[in-house]
């Protein structure tokens, strides 16, 4: 490859995909910095690359990642946003900025140094905020499902599913508690982790239609899982499974099932 | 990508977009409702690890909803962008690289063969994708997740499989020759 355009179309696609090193890639890297006819030829192969990705069958996500991503900004939004600096242009310069600046060059970068280090210092404080932002919204969300929780336990018309293990289930305990009148249903239960590169995932087995994914999980040793999601609407469950599948789970059950009950 | 109510789910990506500038949180929700199942996938494929994943997940949202303003729908696809940064963090995350996370939004400009804004135009060209990544040979096929989804380079694909530098880069190329050609 020369420092001139590539010459095939499948070396961005190659870019992209990030299998090039040492000169390949560098040779790519300097010449769309430099082209914008080869940057946006790149930027056509890195959404060739992105499909491989975006063709993965999709997962279910367990709503409470939704509810904390909603309470994180709405904790920033009290707190007050964060927001991005406007970039500012640059004065033009005359013959007397000119002298002013070999004069002050050594308190110039003084100045820019202290700056680097007070930009640098900024940077550390704002992670620092997001992170203890994150923990307070996250606090905020257990608080909330907690107060769920309790709520659910405590209704009359709650049902509550404990799951019986079958052959080759993990060690532990795990029961579903649903209530078709509050709409919510809460998996609560603490089992043995699964085998590397796999996850269980809980199943509710409607009265009519195909099983529907109710939680993909990977439990830490020792620890309780515990979550809570809306009940779909005119669902009526007959059973609750737990089966194991390949890690991230799988849009239909594939795997053994290993803890299960009716609903009586 | 899961159903949403109506007025949500018809709305274009790049309106969303411009409700999130002006601080509409049911917009990032119905964006969210819209990629989090596509990137949660592509996330748990590379990572292996649920809770890292939901983390990464949350923080591409999080960004999504402080930078918006930053983000221009003529330079590129909000879910090809999407998928881009959920893919570099996850296999930052895997090497235990820390790159700068700052700027991605003008970094990582990706262009779709079709808009995805359109979802029977999404379920053909996604379709097509399987398609063509099914009709691979297996060691293309081979060759092309483990760059995917391990962030292998040829020599460390080379180093896995123990096949020939050469033989790697041929494959490789091969594979996705016959993804371009299944999307023109």
């Amino acid at each position: 490859m020369t420092s001139g355009h590539p010459t095939r179309e499948e070396d961005f696609d190659l870019y992209a995909l990030g299998a090039l090193e040492g000169d390949e890639r560098q040779a790519i890297a300097s010449h769309v910095a430099a082209c914008p006819a080869c940057a946006q030829k790149l930027a056509v192969a890195r959404g060739r690359v992105a499909l491989i990705g975006m063709a993965t069958p999709e997962v279910a996500v367990p709503p409470n990642v939704r509810q904390r991503l909603i309470a994180r900004i709405r904790l920033e939004s009290t707190a007050g946003p964060a927001t991005v600096p406007a970039r500012r242009e640059p004065a033009p310069r005359t013959e007397s900025a000119r002298w002013w600046s070999i004069v002050l060059a050594p308190a110039g970068a003084a100045l820019v140094i202290a700056t680097i280090m007070l930009w640098s210092q900024n940077e550390k404080l704002k992670t620092q905020l997001d992170q203890l932002r994150s923990s307070v919204a996250s606090q905020q969300q257990q608080l909330e499902e907690s107060e769920h929780a309790a709520d659910l336990l405590a209704a009359r018309d709650t049902v509550v599913v404990p799951l019986a293990p079958m052959p080759g289930a993990p060690q532990g305990t795990a029961r579903v508690a649903f209530n078709k009148n509050m709409g919510m249903l809460m998996y609560d239960g603490s089992i043995a982790p699964a085998p590397e590169h796999m996850s269980y995932q809980l199943w509710l087995m409607p009265t009519e239609g195909a099983p529907i994914n109710a939680g993909v999980f990977n439990p830490k040793p020792g620890e309780t899982d515990h979550w809570m999601m809306q009940l779909p609407p005119g669902v009526t469950p007959k059973a609750f499974a737990i089966t194991l599948e390949p890690a991230g789970g799988m849009p239909h059950p594939t795997g053994p099932k290993l803890l299960a009950a009716s609903v009586s | 990508m899961k159903p949403q109510p109506e007025a949500d789910s018809n709305a274009s990506d790049a309106a969303l977009i411009q409700r999130i500038v002006q601080r509409d949180e049911s917009a990032l929700g119905a964006l969210y409702d819209r990629y989090a199942g596509m990137l949660s996938a592509v996330l748990n494929r590379i990572l292996r690890d649920q809770q890292a994943a939901e983390e990464i997940l949350q923080d591409i949202f999080y960004q999504l909803w402080r930078r918006a303003s930053q983000f221009d729908s003529a330079r590129g696809s909000l879910p090809g962008w999407l998928t881009v940064i959920a893919r570099n963090r996850a296999i930052s995350r895997l090497r235990k690289h820390n790159p700068s996370q700052g700027d991605e939004l003008n970094e990582n400009a990706v262009v779709m063969p079709v808009n995805l804004d359109n979802l029977v135009a999404q379920r053909e060209l996604l379709g097509r994708v399987r398609g063509a990544l099914d009709s691979l040979p297996k060691e293309q096929r081979e060759a092309l997740e483990l760059a995917y989804f391990q962030g292998m380079t040829h020599s460390e694909i080379a180093r896995h499989t123990g096949d020939p530098l050469g033989t790697v880069k041929t494959r490789l190329r091969s594979a996705v020759e016959t993804l371009k050609r299944n999307l023109q």
